[in-house]
Order: C-alpha cells, then sequence, then structure tokens
C-alpha cells in the first residue's frame, strides 16, 4: 500500500464562491428595474445577478458587497466578478473593483475502491466523525489546510477548502487513510 | 381568432372610451373644449390603429349593430354563423336602427341584427331605413361581404346586376370613390331610369368621378374582390354628409350605388345608396389624417352609442378605411394564433430571450422561498450539510483596487441580440418559480405584444430556460 503509487484522480471543481466589494453603496432598486437577468429578493436585500459566461450567479447587497458564485475555476470566478462589476459601473455605479477573494471552493473526487465508513472512523477517532443516521457520509476535517472531506462508503468524495490549491493537498493527505480502509471485493 | 381579436379592439376601444369619460369633466373644469377631448380621442385611437397592434377594427364584426338592417317585420334571417349569409327576404322593412347622431346631419347607419354575421344577402325589393329614417328600396340584390383588407364588401349577385359590375376590383378605390361620389350627384337628381341600367350606369360613372385619395387602403383594395366598393361602401349614406369628398354615405354595392333618399319614401330609383355608416375602428392599415376622424367614428359604432360622427367628409374616408381594415382584418385574423389560455407558449419564448430575463425586473416581486432556496443550492452547492464554508470565512480584506476600465475587454455580453424583438407582456404575476435555469411562470391580466401585435389575457402560464 504505496500512498504514493498513485493513481491519477480526477479532481472536479464544481463551485467556486468569491467575493469582492464594489467600495460604494448599491441602489438595488435600480439595479433590479435596469439590470438584464437579475432576480429582486426585497425580503433578503439583495439582488441576483446571473451571468451566463462565465456561468455565475451574484448576490448583491446593497452595502457593495458582492458575492459570486457558480464558477468552475478561480480564475473563471474572477473574470466573473471583473464582469459584474462592469455591469455595475455601467449601470451608472461608481464601482471600484476590490477585495476580491477566493472564499470557497468545493470539488469532488472518485476513488477507485469503496471505503468501510466504520472502520475509518475508528482509525481517525476525532477528526472524523460519522452518523450515519444523520447523514450517509463521515466527514473529515483536516484543521490545518481549514478543509472539510466528506467520504462516501462508495469511494466518492467531496472536499471544500479555502482554495484550490488547499483541496488538491486535501485529497493527497486524505488518500491513504482512505486507502487503508477499503472494502475489497472479493 | 377572430372573436379575440375583436375583443382586443373592443377592449382597447372601451378603455379608450372610459378614459375619454372620465376625463371629460376635468378638461371641462380646465376650461378646454370638448373638442379638444374628441381630438385627443381621435388621435388616441388612430394610433392604435395605426401601431398595428390591434388587428384593426372590424366594425361590423366587432358591432353588427352598427350596421343595422331595418328589416321589414315579416323578415327571417337565417342566421348562421361564418360565411352564412343571411338571406334577408323581400319586402321586409327594416324595423330596428341604431338611432346615431350625427354632427353633420342624418347619417345612416346600417346595422345588421345582433348575430348576423356577413356576408349578408340582401335581396332586390328590401327596403331598408336607415337610422335617420330613410328609406332605402334596394332594387338589386346586394351582398355584402368582408373581404380581407377592404371595407365592407358589396358585392350584388352578377345575375342581378345587369352590368357586369366594376371592374372595380383594380381601381376599386378609385372606383368606389368616385362612385360614392357619384352617388350623391344621383342622389341629388333622383332617377327615375331603370333600376339596372341607371346603377349600371352610375356604377361606371363612378369611375371618371374623382376619387377619394382620403382613403386609401392601399394594400386592402387588392384583395378586395368584388369589393369595389366596399371601400367606398362604408361611407356613411349620402344622407349625412360625413365623407366630405364623396357623397355623403352614398354607399356602392358592387358598383351599384344606391343612393339615399333624403327622405325616408320609399325610391324605386335604381340610384338608391345603401348608407352604411362605418362603425368600428377604422383600419389600422389607413394612415391618412382624415382616418383619426374616421377613428372616432368609429368609435361609437362598437358601441353602437350612436357616437355623433362628424360630418367631416374625411368621416367617409374614414369610414372607408375602417372597411377596409376589417375587413382585412377579418381575414389576416385567421393567420392569428391563439396564444393566451393554456396553450401559451409563446410567452416563454419571448420571454426567454427578452421577457424573461427583464421579465423578472417587472416584477420586482418576490420570488417564494423555495426558489429562494433552489438558487442557493444551485448556486453554493455541495452536499448539503457543508459547514466548513462557514469556517473558513477570515476577514482578509485586501485592498487590491485593480482599475476596473481594463474590465472593459470584459464587458459585452452577446445579450444585446436577444432584444430585438422588443416583445413584452405586462401582467401580473401569480407565481414565478426557478429551478436551476428553469423558470415557471403563473401570469394574470395581462396585455402580450407579440410580433408587433397586442393580445390579451386573464391567464397564461409559461416555461422558460435561462
Amino acid at each position: 500500500m504505496d500512498p504514493g503509487n498513485d493513481v491519477a484522480l480526477d479532481i472536479i471543481i464544481t463551485n467556486v464562491v468569491a467575493t469582492f466589494r464594489t467600495r460604494c453603496h448599491l441602489n438595488l432598486r435600480t439595479i433590479a428595474l435596469e439590470g438584464l437577468n437579475v432576480i429582486y429578493k426585497p425580503e433578503f436585500g439583495k439582488v441576483l445577478m446571473k451571468l451566463r459566461k462565465p456561468k455565475i450567479t451574484a448576490s448583491i447587497w446593497s452595502s457593495g458587497k458582492i458575492i459570486c458564485t457558480g464558477a468552475t475555476s478561480e480564475e473563471d470566478a474572477k473574470a466573473g466578478a471583473r464582469r459584474l462589476a462592469r455591469v455595475l459601473q455601467k449601470l451608472g455605479f461608481k464601482v471600484r473593483f476590490s477585495a476580491f477573494k477566493v472564499v470557497n471552493v468545493l470539488a469532488v473526487c472518485s476513488l477507485p475502491f469503496q471505503v468501510h465508513l466504520i472502520q475509518f472512523t475508528k482509525n481517525n477517532r476525532p477528526i472524523a466523525s460519522y452518523e450515519p443516521e444523520l447523514h450517509p457520509a463521515a466527514s473529515y476535517r483536516i484543521k490545518q489546510l481549514r478543509a472539510t472531506i466528506q467520504i462516501f462508503s462508495t469511494g466518492s468524495i467531496t472536499l471544500t477548502g479555502p482554495d484550490v490549491q488547499t483541496v488538491a493537498t486535501a485529497v493527497e493527505q486524505i488518500y491513504p487513510l482512505l486507502f487503508e480502509c477499503r472494502k475489497i471485493k472479493h | 381568432m377572430h372573436s379575440s381579436a375583436n375583443a382586443l379592439c373592443k377592449l382597447y376601444l372601451s378603455v379608450i372610451d372610459d378614459v375619454i369619460e372620465n376625463v371629460r369633466e376635468t378638461f371641462l373644469d380646465e376650461g378646454v373644449e370638448e373638442s379638444v377631448l374628441n381630438e385627443l380621442r381621435q388621435l388616441w385611437v388612430s394610433k392604435v390603429m395605426q401601431s398595428k397592434a390591434v388587428e384593426g377594427f372590424r366594425k361590423d364584426t366587432i358591432n353588427p349593430s352598427n350596421f343595422v338592417l331595418q328589416l321589414p317585420a315579416n323578415y327571417t334571417q337565417t342566421l348562421q354563423k361564418q360565411s352564412a349569409s343571411i338571406i334577408l327576404p323581400p319586402g321586409q322593412n327594416v324595423q330596428n336602427y341604431t338611432a346615431k347622431a350625427s354632427g353633420a346631419g342624418a347619417v345612416t347607419t346600417f346595422s345588421l341584427p345582433p348575430g348576423v354575421t356577413y356576408p349578408v344577402h340582401i335581396p332586390a325589393g328590401v327596403t331598408l331605413q336607415t337610422a335617420s329614417g330613410h328609406f332605402y328600396k334596394v332594387n338589386v340584390p346586394v351582398v355584402v361581404t368582408q373581404a380581407p383588407r377592404s371595407n365592407r364588401v358589396f358585392t350584388q349577385p352578377a345575375a342581378q346586376r345587369a352590368p357586369p359590375r366594376l371592374p372595380p376590383p383594380q381601381p376599386d378605390p378609385s372606383q368606389a370613390r368616385p362612385t360614392i361620389q357619384q352617388a350623391p350627384t344621383q342622389t341629388s337628381n333622383p332617377k327615375s331610369t331603370p333600376a339596372a341600367s341607371s346603377s349600371t350606369a352610375s356604377g361606371t360613372q363612378p369611375d371618371g368621378q374623382a376619387s377619394q385619395p382620403p382613403q386609401e387602403p392601399p394594400a386592402p383594395v387588392d384583395d378586395i374582390q368584388q369589393a369595389p366598393v366596399p371601400q367606398s361602401a362604408p361611407p356613411p349614406p349620402p344622407v349625412s354628409p360625413q365623407p366630405v369628398p364623396e357623397s355623403p354615405g352614398d354607399f356602392t354595392l358592387e358598383g351599384i350605388e344606391f343612393s339615399p333618399h333624403p327622405e325616408g319614401t320609399l325610391k324605386q330609383e335604381q340610384g338608391q345608396l345603401l348608407a352604411c355608416e362605418v362603425g368600428e375602428g377604422a383600419s389600422n392599415s389607413l394612415d391618412t389624417p382624415e382616418k383619426e376622424v374616421k377613428e372616432e367614428a368609429p368609435d361609437g359604432l362598437p358601441v353602437s352609442d350612436g357616437t355623433a360622427f362628424s360630418s367631416l367628409g374625411s368621416q367617409l374616408d374614414e369610414a372607408i378605411k375602417m372597411e377596409l381594415l376589417r375587413d382585412f382584418n377579418y381575414s389576416g385574423l385567421e393567420d392569428i394564433v391563439q396564444l393566451d389560455g393554456a396553450g401559451d407558449g409563446s410567452s416563454e419564448d419571448e420571454d426567454v430571450d427578452i421577457g424573461g430575463p427583464v421579465g423578472e425586473n417587472d416584477f420586482l416581486g418576490m420570488i417564494s422561498a423555495e426558489a429562494l432556496h433552489v438558487l442557493e443550492e444551485a448556486g453554493g452547492s455541495d452536499d448539503g450539510s457543508s459547514t466548513s464554508s462557514s469556517d473558513i470565512e477570515k476577514q482578509e480584506i485586501i485592498e487590491e483596487l485593480d482599475p476596473l476600465n481594463s474590465g472593459d475587454d470584459v464587458s459585452e455580453q452577446d445579450i444585446p441580440d436577444l432584444f430585438d424583438t422588443e416583445n413584452v407582456i405586462v401582467c401580473q404575476y401569480e407565481k414565478i418559480h426557478r429551478s436551476k435555469n428553469r423558470w415557471k411562470f403563473n401570469l394574470r391580466d395581462g396585455v402580450m405584444c407579440y410580433g408587433g401585435k397586442d393580445y390579451v389575457f386573464s391567464r397564461a402560464i409559461g416555461e422558460a430556460e435561462w
């Protein structure tokens, strides 16, 4: 069981969440009335604006904070955020693109083997937790990386972390642990 | 579809009427003359017509009562819908007529009894009494039909007519005009000439007459199949001076002119004209200024209130135009696809491109909480319990001030082409739902402008993909 003996695992990034600030107050009503592809949610005090390319949904608050979700890569997220800021600028707001930060990256990965969750949880007692009655996956937190991994018995795992690099590192860290507890089919 | 288009016309007209009535008092209070109000109304109606948003007003269809044929008591109509022709037994005396006050004077109004649909056959010998009380005896069987794009078409059974009716098909408009004009002439000189011949002659004569330019139903003319007269037909009966350019309300049926007899006495003359008051809104295709005046006239008709018809000569023109439009609309309506109701799929098409995203803007409404959840799930989905995201939040605010002008290249999304058509729906929403990029709309009480035409609905359901 050589963890180094790695197959190329496909880590697919499914979602990148980023935030940025426009440094100016935004009139949500104006955006809602004049913007294209917007959904106004007055009860939440925000406007959703969807971009087609890159495929991004942005939540816009009147304070000027914008959360951008749905991107598939960090670059995409940034490009989408800038495009969004440009749209707001065209609507007439004095937008300054600032404080862009990728906040969350969500990735999925499929391991080539199934995992024995109970054994895995026993081996990694405090860090891993598994409550089958609550959720069918075991969750494993890597504090240093601030990453969380959810492991399913089928061998699929989902990872969330503050950036893509962290996620990749997390996969590498968890792989050997999972490899130990794999289910071997006869 | 006819009905829906006509209902739409009626609706619009009723809206216009309502507004005008409600502001009438205000206008008067402000010291503005009523003529201004009337002019406003005419302008309004003409603009609606011109916009082609509505399928024109088919006066007859909208309000058959506009065209009241006073039938003799013993008249029994065989009412058949659609192409049914209504045979008026000869010798009938028209009973009911819609009295219409016309500014100029007596305007002969012919209102078909409710339920009468075109074409209407008027056999020879029928005595028609107009609203003004004039009697017209139809010596030659007449068929009043609605030709596409043309005003009321009055065709005469070929058999009856002595001379082939006017070649009018082509020069219809011109012929119509001349005919109309002719009529007055004839009217003025009661003819005692034998029916057929005189009518024929008169029919042909009009050709020479000056045509009435005002009404020019450009395209409609072509469609008129035997409808040369139709255009001229509508003009108010000779009695009323409305069609100034033409003889007052001379009505030519298939080239045969019926001169209205000013006095309500039965005339045996050939040249009796069937004055027909053009009711409903003028055809939208006609754009002459007279149309406005005419527009006003039709207003009254649909309401069958006897809206006063100004005796402007242009009224006749308008009437003609209206007739043309009406007929035009009649046929044109067949092409219209019913879009409202359950089968409404069109709204989504436009909405997808234009109305959808834009439509949302119109609503400014709250999307149900479930939609919001869906959105959030779609946006941030990880399998449910992602507590990690909250852990990640840090308050690092990095002061990067990248100038956004570099974002110039970033913008320019291809959206503009999606908005070419300008199809809009203005309505109220019952429920708007979104799942990822699938939208479902439950709308009510709205007006849709699709392809330049207006449609009104009380309920609309749509689906769209963004």
